[in-house]
């Protein structure tokens, strides 16, 4: 816990970081921004401006009228950008296609990953995006951040690329949208050596790991997430830029069988946070439960009268393996029977918490469809301390990769490779028995394959012995 | 240390390696941690939703931290990112969280920081009148929709996702602010079916979805890929090497095999998949990744062609109303779309939504006996009585 | 470590029409020719490559290709 990074932390104090004055940061009023007209006709798209939820397009709008009033000469990349940007965007509404190109070869120099290259199909008429390449950078775990960082990285992205960005892409980098090639490697200076801060992970490589909000603020969290994933992200920094492997690799953790960072339907490694002793029940909250003193869900259904609550409806009834009950008033749990799918927790949780003695279940090979159809991960480790170093952590993980690697086909995820040799194959490299939590059913065909070594006598034979028991 | 104005800043391209710094990871979390949560981390005792979009953690220590959750856009302006920033500086100690559903947190330590922060959120409008921080997206309701790039960078993306996730939350914001499902509803939008987000296990999923295999352009390709490359990239072995009429070296596509995935157009240009005659979205429904009460599990297809009509994708937005409404109406308390269709049977499923099955959602690909009906228990509807009629050779 | 990446940079010329290569191809040829090398070194010896200017990586995005600079491809379009 506390503060123990791997290396010195910069003090990052955007006074001393910035690019931009005060004057050029407010360089704008909002009666301009209304009338402001961006350089291409954009119909389609000014119909996504009103509405309640945020319009991405009144968003950007106003951020091209700042880089025109910025001027060029306050910019290293077209100030036009995002005008260019929104007239592809109007033109491919108006064609249903996209008009973007991948490319292959732009990179920072020695890395294999973190870089996207990008390029617009139709550059003569919309220049500032002829080159619109990605950068990812590595977030903090769990997406905390102050705003000397903040901002420190806005002024470095306005100043060197598109000024637009996502927080956070799907695997939760911070991703820098659109840049051209000669900006890249500055770019990457910038980040590694002034806002101390490195590339995430693209490709055949270690991908950028996530972790869910975990002890920082939340009750459930069995296992410090944060922690193991800045451990992990810190340990495997080579399998991270530097990609060997057969296809993309991501870890993931959850810290509660809840699961807020969707480990078990996307990470080839899913750590999630689970315990194996008893909920520990606070009789008196129960009480305050039944009585109406707390609000089911901690407040979660309170758009709507669903009635008072009631406990044998709500948690006792919906336990999917029935072993609460209440005896003389308390409320019961046969913690042998019980799967901690944490409903009764989730639904009581001032009266009902998870156990002391924490730690992790580990599932491999989660995976989006393609190419062999959507897979999630499979449960091979029931427990496992979680503490640090977590040097028995990364002893299964070394195991996995060191398989993987040598295993795996081209363009194979890691479940792909166990589906095609077996759970069985895997168990054995990894060096764990099998169990009846890896299976929801054991095989119904009985085709095993026997290995020699598990029949008497073995496979050779000698066909004159058999024949003397049997006429030709 | 001050960020570089030089163009090309501390790049010295005569000696790249100068200076070079590399594998130093992210930031450490601990230091942007607001300080009632380096106070009570681990100490966590309980937490309770106050209203939409607020939420209180209490610790052992008697602390407690404030949260104000808002929608958020996943694409950004830097000029967006510095508005959090302000409102962060002047409300929340220069600190914010983004969720992993792209949503923006402030977390305070106290009540009147709240309502200072809620005062503050609801003045922040666009021009057109959108709101930038809308506050809800906590508990039985929907949350913001996960999505991936879309038009705005993606090369294979089959439809846009920034507008369609707009218009999807536009048409059902009521119950973004609002906590009044049986159950969270996470809704998630991927632009084609390489699926960057991981909307395979969502209560909606939107999938942009390509119909068309890659079209060739034999007059280039030869120059402008490597065709053994392009060979290697298709994951069905679709694509063999061939020859044009004047002896020049092309591919030849074995349509029947194309998945529409558009790795070929990664690697060769000459391949392009976009056709906006073609393109469609489908829909998804009733999977889950948390394990409360049922296992997680995979959405499944349930319309299999909604029309591409950008930027406001009425029929999307209004098949995913026809499913919310119908679940919101008829399931029970703490149940998840897909365990309501499970409890309730897919017939009714189609029935009660209104939708229309078609052959397209009979599974066809690898292990898709195991999703065929294999008992004589089911529900009528319909579906059934035409079924009958058909056998029976009437009209 | 040398005769690694010298038999790293032979198969790499020795592609007639491809010039990009995933990693476990090089890995297999590396293999063949220097038996007792591992491959944590072929990979370390093809990351030095790369620095060295000799290797280039081809991305997809997805997945990741090392390529020798200047054959075949090596500019983007």
């Amino acid at each position: 816990m506390a503060f123990e990074p791997k290396r010195p932390q910069k003090k990052l104090n955007y006074q001393e970081l910035r690019l931009y004055t005060d004057e050029q940061l407010k360089n704008y009023t909002e009666e301009e921004v209304k009338n402001f007209k961006p350089k291409h006709d954009i119909p389609k798209l000014e119909q996504l401006e009103d509405g309640p939820w945020p319009s991405f397009v009144a968003d950007a709008k106003r951020y091209a009228l700042r880089r025109h009033k910025l001027g060029q000469e306050n910019l290293l990349i077209n100030e036009d950008v995002v005008d260019d940007l929104l007239g592809q965007l109007e033109l491919s509404y108006v064609h249903g296609e996209t008009h973007w190109k991948h490319g292959g070869i732009v990179g920072v120099i020695g890395y294999g990953g973190g870089v996207i290259g990008r390029y617009s199909d139709v550059p003569e008429q919309f220049p500032g995006v002829a080159h619109f390449h990605t950068m990812r950078v590595n977030q903090v775990p769990s997406k905390f951040y102050d705003t000397n960082f903040l901002r420190g990285l806005c002024d470095l992205w306005e100043y060197r690329g598109s000024g637009l960005l996502n927080m956070h892409g799907s695997t939760g980098d911070i991703i820098l949208l659109g840049t051209f090639t000669e900006q890249l490697e500055p770019i990457f200076q910038e980040l590694t050596q002034v806002l101390d801060v490195d590339l995430g992970g693209s490709g055949s490589n270690l991908r950028t790991p996530e972790c869910c909000v975990g002890k920082a603020r939340c009750e459930y969290a069995l296992y410090d997430t944060q922690e193991m994933c800045y451990e992990m992200v810190m340990h495997y920094q080579d399998e991270l830029h530097r990609p060997a492997f057969p296809y993309k690799f991501k870890f993931k953790f959850d810290g509660c069988p809840n699961g807020c960072v969707a480990s078990i339907a996307r990470a080839d490694m899913s750590f999630i946070g689970t315990w194996k002793d008893d909920i520990r029940i606070n009789q008196d909250a129960v009480q305050a439960y039944i009585n109406g003193e707390f609000p089911p869900g901690g407040g979660s259904h309170k758009g709507r009268d669903w009635g008072k609550f009631d406990i044998y409806a709500e948690v006792i009834d919906r336990c999917p393996t029935g072993c609460m009950s209440m005896e003389d008033g308390k409320l019961v749990i046969d913690n042998a029977n019980c799967t901690r799918c944490m409903h009764c927790i989730n639904t009581m949780p001032r009266a009902l918490k998870p156990g002391v003695e924490t730690g992790v279940s580990i599932l491999f090979g989660a995976k989006a469809p393609i190419l062999e159809g959507a897979q999630m991960s499979v449960m091979v480790i029931p427990f496992m301390k979680a503490e640090p170093p977590y040097d028995n952590i990364k002893e299964i993980i070394d195991r996995t990769f060191e398989w993987w690697m040598e295993e795996g086909k081209n363009r194979e995820r890691l479940g792909e490779t166990i589906q095609r040799v077996g759970l069985q194959r895997f168990c054995e490299i990894i060096g764990v028995p099998p169990a009846p939590q890896m299976v929801k059913e054991p095989r119904t065909n009985p085709y095993i394959f026997w290995k020699e070594e598990d029949v008497p006598g073995g496979f050779k034979r000698d066909i004159d012995d058999y024949r003397s028991r049997h006429a030709r | 240390m001050a960020l570089s104005k030089d163009k090309l800043g501390r790049f010295n391209p005569d000696n790249p390696m100068e200076n070079r710094v590399t594998d130093i990871g992210p930031r450490h979390y601990w230091q942007y941690f607001p300080p009632v949560i380096q106070r009570n981390y681990g100490k966590w005792d309980y937490h309770e939703i106050l209203e939409p979009g607020v939420l209180v953690h209490v610790s052992e220590t008697g602390d407690k931290a404030y949260t104000v959750r808002c929608g958020g856009m996943r694409f950004m302006s830097v000029e967006f990112l510095r508005e959090i920033c302000d409102i962060a500086d002047k409300f929340a100690d220069g600190y914010v969280r983004f969720t992993t559903r792209n949503n923006i947190e402030f977390i305070v330590d106290s009540l009147e920081k709240v309502e200072a922060l809620k005062a503050e959120l609801a003045k922040h409008k666009f021009y057109s009148g959108s709101y930038k921080f809308p506050i809800g997206g906590t508990g039985a309701g929907v949350t913001n929709v996960v999505h991936t790039q879309g038009f705005i960078h993606c090369h294979t993306a089959a439809v846009d996702a920034s507008s369609m996730v707009k218009a999807i939350m536009d048409g059902v914001f009521e119950h973004f602010t609002a906590m009044d499902l049986p159950a969270q509803v996470r809704i998630s939008m991927a632009c084609c079916l390489n699926m960057c987000g991981a909307v395979h296990c969502s209560d909606i999923a939107l999938l942009g979805y390509h119909r068309k295999p890659p079209v060739i352009d034999h007059e280039i390709i030869d120059k402008v890929c490597e065709i053994p490359l392009a060979i290697a990239s298709c994951p069905t072995a679709a694509i063999a090497p061939a020859k044009t009429e004047d002896g020049r070296k092309t591919v030849r596509i074995k349509e029947e095999r194309c998945m529409f995935c558009g790795n070929c157009y990664t690697m060769c240009p000459a391949l392009p998949l976009a056709d906006g005659e073609g393109d469609c979205v489908v829909m998804l429904a009733g999977g889950k990744l948390s394990n409360r009460i049922s296992p997680p599990k995979f959405s499944k297809v349930v319309i299999p062609y909604l029309p591409n009509n950008h930027p406001l994708f009425p029929e999307v937005v209004a098949a995913v109303k026809q499913v919310l409404e119908a679940y919101a109406k008829d399931a029970r308390k703490y149940e998840r779309l897909g365990d309501w269709a499970e409890r309730i049977g897919w017939e009714k499923f189609f029935e009660k939504c209104g939708l229309p099955f078609t052959e397209h959602l009979i599974d066809d690909y690898r292990l898709a006996y195991d999703t065929y009906r294999t008992s004589t228990q089911f529900k009528y509807t319909d579906a059934a009585w035409a079924v009958t009629r058909a056998a029976e050779g009437e009209e | 470590m040398e005769d690694i990446k010298k038999a790293i940079v032979e198969f790499l010329e020795s592609g007639k029409t491809k010039t990009k290569f995933y990693f476990k191809d090089i890995e297999k040829a590396v293999k063949d020719k220097v038996p007792n090398a591992r491959t944590l070194q072929i990979k370390k010896a093809c990351s030095a490559l790369i620095n060295e200017g000799v290797l280039i990586y081809y991305s997809t995005g997805s997945t990741t290709m090392y390529g020798l600079k200047g054959k075949g491809i090596t500019e983007d379009h």
